[in-house]
C-alpha cells in the first residue's frame, strides 16, 4: 500500500517557488484570523509523489485498460488528440470575463457547437451553460417552469416520468419544485400509453422520456405519447443519456420533444475521469429559447474596429436571451469539455450517422453472441432478455432471474465474475423494471473480437459454481468491498493519530 | 472517423451472424414518421492533423493570459499548476475510468478522493467533504439548500437565508434557480464603508436557516470580523463560508472559527482558469450536516479479507437511490479536476501552502502600495486588509481604463459596473503568485497615464 499521509519529509519539498514579490514581514492578516495550526498535509517530494498516484491509477480501471461495457454510460474510446488541444493556452489560459475581442476563436467553437447539436436533436436553440447531464435536465425543466409562469399557467405542478428513467430525472424535477407523478412501464418494457394518458392533464407540466429508453429500446410510440402530452398543454422533454444511438438515425425533434439535453461526456467522448467532468448542453425548440441560460454565442455582422480581431467575416458575439432564467453555473459552461467534443464532432462532421449506426451494431451483436456463446456452453437457460425485442438500440439488458432462482447466482455475482476475466462490469440492478438486471453498452469503438471474446468470457462466467462466483472476484487489487461496514463504521478522511 | 471505427468494412459479416443483411435492419423498429433521411448537413469529417491544425487557428486567435500582463480574477485566478499534475491526470486509468460503481477495481481513484476529501477537511477545518460539485457557485447553491433542510424545522425564519449583498450576480443566480424550487427566501446581509460585514445588520439573520458570506469577499477584503458572526447568528442557523482556498495558507480555517459549511471555487488549486471550466466546488461541512448533504463520499472499508479498501458510501442520500427525495440531483462531478487538485495540495505541503498564500498577497500588497500612490486613484477600503485583489476608484470609467489598457496589452482587472451598478468607476484588480514585480509596475505606470488623460492633474 502506498498512502499519502504516511509521508512526513522536509517542509516544502513538493516543488520550489520564487520569493515573494515583497517580504513576508510586509503583508498582514487581521488578528483575529490568523491560521493558528497549518493544513495537517503531507510532505512528499516531487518523485514519491509521481510514484504515489501512478500507483494508484495501477489500481484503476479504465477505458484504455479494457472492455468497459457499462450501460448507460457511453463508455468509447477517447481520442487523446483531444486532450492535447484542451491544454492549448487560447483554451487553458482564458478567462470567461475577458471581453469578447479577445475569444472570438473560443465562441467561433461555441458557435459550431450549437448549431452542430441544434441540427442532430432538430432543435432551434442550443445553450451550452449546463456542465453535466443533471444540470442540464435542471435547466431545461426551469425554462418549462418559468414558460409557463409568463403564460400564467401556474397550475402546472406536475412532472411525469417512466419508472424505467435515470434517477436525476426525477432529482432534477423535483429541485425545481416540482411533483413526480412515476408511471409504470409495459411488461414489455415500453412505454405505457394508457397509464400516461390516465394521469397526463392540465396540471401536467412536463413528461421526461429517454429514448431508446434505459432498456435499449426504441418507443415506437414516441409520437403518440408526444401528442398525449401536447393535448393537454404540457412540454416533452428528452433525456439525451442515449443520444448515441441515433445521431443522424431520428431525432428529438422529429418524435416531438421540446426540450433536450445532452451528456457531451457520453456521446461526444469527453472523459468520465472517474466521475467527471461533463458538459450538458440543452436545446430547445423555439418557443421555449428565450427563457435558456446565457450567455449564447450568436453571429452578427462587424461593427466598427472589431475586424482588426475578427476572424471570419462575421462577429460572434454572446447573448442572454430576453426571458434567461439566469445562471445554473457561475461562469460559460466547461469550455474545456466543449473543446474537446468539438475536436471529437470534427473527427465525424456528417458521417455522425455512421458513428451511431456502429454503436448499434456492436450492441445488437454482443446481444447476439451472449446469447450463441451461452447456447454452445449450455447454460442459455441462465439468463433471458431484460425485455423482449427484435433489434436492440445502442444498448441492451439481460435479466440474470434465471440463474438466481436456479443457482443462486445474481447480477452482482457474475458482475464480479467479469472483473477477474479482466473486463469492467456491466451496470446492474438498473433499470429497476428489470429484476437481476444487467445492462450492457459496448459502444462502437469495440472491434468484433473483443465482442467475441468477452461473450465466450461471458459464457465462461456463467459456468462456474455459485459458491466461487460469490468470493469473486480475487484477481483484483482488492477482494469484494464491504460497504456496509463502510456506512456503519464511517471512516470519512484520514486518522491522524494524534485525534 | 476510419480511425475511431474498428468495425468499418466489416458490417456485413456482423449483420450477417444475426441474420440481418443491411445496416437499416438494425432500425427496423424506428417509425418512418420520425426518421431522419439524407446526409447531415453539416461538413465533411476530418482527419486528426486537420483538427488540430483548426484548434491551433481557432484557439490561438483567443488571448491566452499568458502573452499579455493580466490582473484579471474575481473569482478565478491564474495560479501555477506543476507540471508533474498534467502529467500525472493524463494516466488513462484516471482519465478513462467512469464513477467508482465497481470498487474492486477502482480503488485507485477511490483512495485519491479519500485522501482529497481529507486534504479538503483539514484545508478548510471541518470533518467531512465531498468530491467536488461542478464549481463555487453551485457549491454555494447546494449548501443553502442544505442549511434549510437542516435547520428548516427548527429556525423562526422559515425556509430564509441570508446572503452578503456583495456576491456576484451570476453566483446569487444560480443560487435563486437554485432555491426557488424549494421555496428559499433569499435576504440581503449589508456591509460597511470599508468592505466589512455590518455585523449589527447580521443580528436579523439569527433564527434563519443559514448564512452565506465569503471570506475573502467578492471585492477581496479580508473580513476580521467574521469571527464574531456564528455566535450572532446562533447554533440553530448555518454558517456557511464561501472561501478562496490558497489564503487559507495564512487566513484561520472557517472551521475553526464558526462555520458550519464551507465551500469554495477549488480552481486555483490545481487547474487552470480554462474559460471558467471544468474547474471544481469544494463542499466541505460539519457532522450534523453529513446525511443531508450533496455529491458522492468515498469512505474507508476493508474487503472480504479484511484489507483495507474504499468505496463509495451513505449512496442514499443521492439521486440513483433516492430519486426525487435525493438530497440533490448531482451525478456527474468534477472528480478529474478534484484529482489535480489533491496532487497539487500534496506537492505543496503545509509549508508550501502557506508560502503560496504569502506570495499571492505579496503581490497584492505591492500593488496597493503602487496604486494608492496613483493621483486621481483611490481605494475605498484602503483601510481593510485584502488577500489578492481590492477595488480601486478612477476618475473615469472602468470600462474606458480597461480598453486603455487592452491597447498596451494590459489585462486590467474586471469591471464592477457589471456587478454593481452604481459603481461604473470601480476596477477590481487582481494578483496572484504569477504577478511580478515589474508588472505591476507597469500597471500601475499605465492606470497613471490613463488618469492623467482623464483631465486629472499630474
Amino acid at each position: 500500500m502506498s498512502h499519502l499521509f504516511d509521508h512526513h519529509g522536509a517542509p516544502g519539498k513538493g516543488y520550489s517557488q520564487p520569493a515573494p514579490v515583497l517580504p513576508a514581514t510586509e503583508i498582514s492578516v487581521p488578528s483575529s484570523l490568523v491560521r493558528k495550526q497549518a493544513a495537517r498535509w503531507p510532505r512528499i517530494s516531487e518523485p514519491e509523489m509521481v510514484r504515489h498516484y501512478t500507483w494508484l491509477s495501477k489500481r484503476n480501471f479504465g477505458i484504455d485498460t479494457g472492455f468497459y461495457p457499462l450501460g448507460s454510460c457511453t463508455m468509447k474510446h477517447n481520442p487523446r488528440i483531444n486532450e492535447v488541444i484542451a491544454q492549448l493556452p487560447g483554451i487553458a489560459d482564458i478567462h470567461p470575463h475577458q471581453p469578447e475581442h479577445h475569444l472570438q476563436g473560443l465562441l467561433s467553437i461555441y458557435h459550431e457547437m450549437q448549431h452542430m447539436l441544434e441540427v442532430c436533436a432538430g432543435m432551434d436553440q442550443v445553450t451550452l451553460q449546463p456542465v453535466a447531464g443533471a444540470q442540464g435536465e435542471f435547466t431545461a425543466v426551469r425554462c418549462i417552469q418559468e414558460y409557463f409562469r409568463l403564460r400564467g399557467e401556474d397550475q402546472r405542478t406536475k412532472v411525469i416520468v417512466p419508472d424505467s428513467a435515470h434517477g436525476t430525472n426525477p432529482a432534477s424535477a423535483a429541485m425545481c419544485g416540482f411533483e413526480i407523478v412515476e408511471i409504470p412501464s409495459r411488461t414489455d418494457g415500453r412505454i405505457d400509453l394508457d397509464a400516461l394518458r390516465a394521469v397526463a392533464d392540465e396540471t401536467t407540466a412536463v413528461m421526461m422520456i429517454t429514448n431508446p429508453n434505459t432498456l435499449g429500446l426504441f418507443e415506437a410510440d414516441i409520437l403518440e405519447a408526444s401528442a398525449i402530452v401536447h393535448d393537454v398543454g404540457g412540454q416533452m422533454y428528452y433525456d439525451g443519456a442515449n443520444f448515441n444511438a441515433i445521431l443522424g438515425i431520428t431525432s428529438p425533434g422529429l418524435m416531438g420533444f421540446d426540450a433536450v439535453h445532452f451528456n457531451l461526456h457520453k456521446t461526444f467522448s469527453q472523459p468520465h475521469g472517474g466521475g467527471g467532468p461533463g458538459s450538458g448542453p440543452i436545446g430547445v425548440k423555439a418557443h421555449l429559447a428565450d427563457f435558456l441560460p446565457g450567455p449564447i454565442v450568436k453571429k452578427r455582422p462587424i461593427m466598427g474596429d472589431e475586424a482588426k480581431h475578427a476572424i471570419e467575416d462575421m462577429w460572434f458575439g454572446w447573448y442572454e436571451p430576453v426571458h434567461s432564467i439566469g445562471k445554473v453555473q457561475q461562469w460559460h459552461g466547461n469550455a474545456g469539455a466543449v473543446i474537446r467534443c468539438w475536436a471529437y464532432y470534427r473527427r465525424y462532421g456528417n458521417g455522425l450517422k455512421t458513428m451511431s449506426e456502429h454503436a448499434v451494431l456492436n450492441a445488437n451483436y454482443l446481444r447476439h453472441a451472449l446469447h450463441r456463446e451461452a447456447e454452445k456452453a449450455g447454460v442459455s437457460d441462465m439468463i433471458v432478455d431484460g425485455a423482449e425485442t427484435d433489434v436492440a438500440k445502442h444498448e441492451f439488458t439481460i435479466s440474470l432471474g434465471p440463474a438466481k432462482e436456479s443457482h443462486g447466482i445474481s447480477a452482482m455475482d457474475i458482475a464480479k465474475g467479469l472483473l477477474d476475466m479482466g473486463y469492467m462490469a456491466p451496470t446492474v440492478y438498473f433499470p429497476l423494471v428489470v429484476p437481476e438486471c444487467m445492462m450492457i453498452e459496448p459502444t462502437e469503438t469495440e472491434s468484433k473480437e473483443t465482442l467475441d471474446t468477452f461473450a465466450e468470457d461471458f459464457a465462461k462466467v456463467l459456468q462456474v459454481d455459485a459458491e466461487t462466483l460469490h468470493a469473486a472476484p480475487i484477481t483484483t487489487p482488492v477482494r469484494r468491498v464491504d460497504e456496509v461496514y463502510a456506512a456503519r463504521n464511517l471512516c470519512l478522511r484520514h486518522p491522524y493519530d494524534e485525534d | 472517423m476510419v480511425d475511431q471505427l474498428p468495425n468499418l468494412g466489416r458490417e456485413a459479416e456482423m449483420l450477417a451472424t444475426m441474420g440481418m443483411s443491411s445496416m437499416e435492419d438494425l432500425f427496423s423498429d424506428i417509425p418512418e414518421e420520425v426518421r431522419m433521411r439524407g446526409t447531415l448537413p453539416l461538413p465533411d469529417a476530418q482527419s486528426e492533423e486537420e483538427i488540430i491544425a483548426d484548434a491551433r487557428r481557432l484557439l490561438g486567435s483567443n488571448v491566452a493570459l499568458g502573452e499579455r500582463v493580466s490582473f484579471l480574477g474575481a473569482g478565478l485566478y491564474r495560479n501555477y499548476v506543476p507540471a508533474s499534475v498534467f502529467q500525472l491526470i493524463t494516466r488513462g486509468e484516471f482519465l478513462t475510468s467512469y464513477t467508482p460503481y465497481q470498487p474492486e477495481v477502482s480503488q485507485g481513484m477511490l483512495q485519491a478522493m479519500w485522501e482529497f476529501q481529507t486534504l479538503i477537511s483539514e484545508l478548510v477545518g471541518l470533518p467531512i467533504a465531498n468530491l467536488s460539485l461542478y464549481d463555487g457557485s453551485t457549491a454555494a447553491a447546494e449548501a443553502i439548500t442544505c442549511s434549510v433542510r437542516v435547520h428548516g424545522r427548527k429556525a423562526t425564519q422559515k425556509n430564509t437565508v441570508y446572503v452578503s449583498e456583495l456576491t456576484p450576480p451570476d453566483r446569487m443566480s444560480v443560487m435563486q434557480n437554485y432555491c426557488q424550487g424549494a421555496e428559499i427566501k433569499i435576504k440581503m446581509l449589508r456591509h460597511n464603508p470599508d468592505g466589512t460585514l455590518n455585523l449589527s445588520s447580521a443580528k436579523e439573520a439569527a433564527g434563519s436557516c443559514g448564512v452565506y458570506v465569503e471570506q475573502p469577499n467578492p471585492i477581496g477584503v479580508l473580513d476580521g470580523g467574521l469571527p464574531l458572526l456564528k455566535e450572532i447568528i446562533g447554533e440553530h442557523t448555518a454558517l456557511i463560508v464561501g472561501v478562496q482556498p490558497i489564503s487559507l495558507g495564512i487566513v484561520e480555517a472557517p472551521g475553526n472559527y464558526g462555520a458550519d459549511i464551507v465551500v469554495g471555487e477549488g480552481q486555483p488549486l490545481g487547474s487552470p482558469i480554462t474559460g471558467g471550466g471544468p474547474i471544481y466546488g469544494i463542499f466541505a461541512c460539519s457532522k450534523p450536516y453529513l446525511r443531508l448533504m450533496p455529491g458522492r463520499i468515498v469512505g474507508r472499508s476493508i474487503d472480504v479479507d479484511g484489507k483495507e479498501a474504499y468505496c463509495l458510501t451513505l449512496s442514499t442520500r443521492e439521486q440513483h437511490i433516492r430519486r426525487h427525495r435525493a438530497t440533490s440531483n448531482i451525478c456527474t462531478n468534477e472528480t478529474l479536476i478534484a484529482l489535480m487538485g489533491a496532487m497539487h495540495m500534496a506537492l505543496l505541503g503545509p509549508e508550501g501552502l502557506h508560502d503560496l498564500a504569502v506570495r499571492n498577497m505579496a503581490a497584492c500588497t505591492l500593488g496597493k502600495q503602487k496604486l494608492a500612490a496613483i493621483h486621481g486613484v483611490s481605494l475605498p477600503h484602503q483601510s481593510s486588509h485584502h488577500f489578492q485583489e481590492f477595488v480601486i476608484e478612477l476618475p473615469g470609467q472602468a470600462s474606458d481604463c480597461l480598453a486603455y489598457l487592452d491597447s498596451v496589452g494590459i489585462v486590467g482587472g474586471f469591471d464592477l459596473a457589471r456587478w454593481y451598478a452604481n459603481r461604473p468607476n470601480w476596477l477590481l484588480v487582481s494578483f496572484t503568485d504569477q504577478s511580478r514585480a515589474n508588472e505591476i509596475e507597469l500597471l500601475a505606470a499605465h492606470i497613471e497615464a490613463w488618469a492623467a488623460s482623464q483631465g486629472v492633474s499630474a
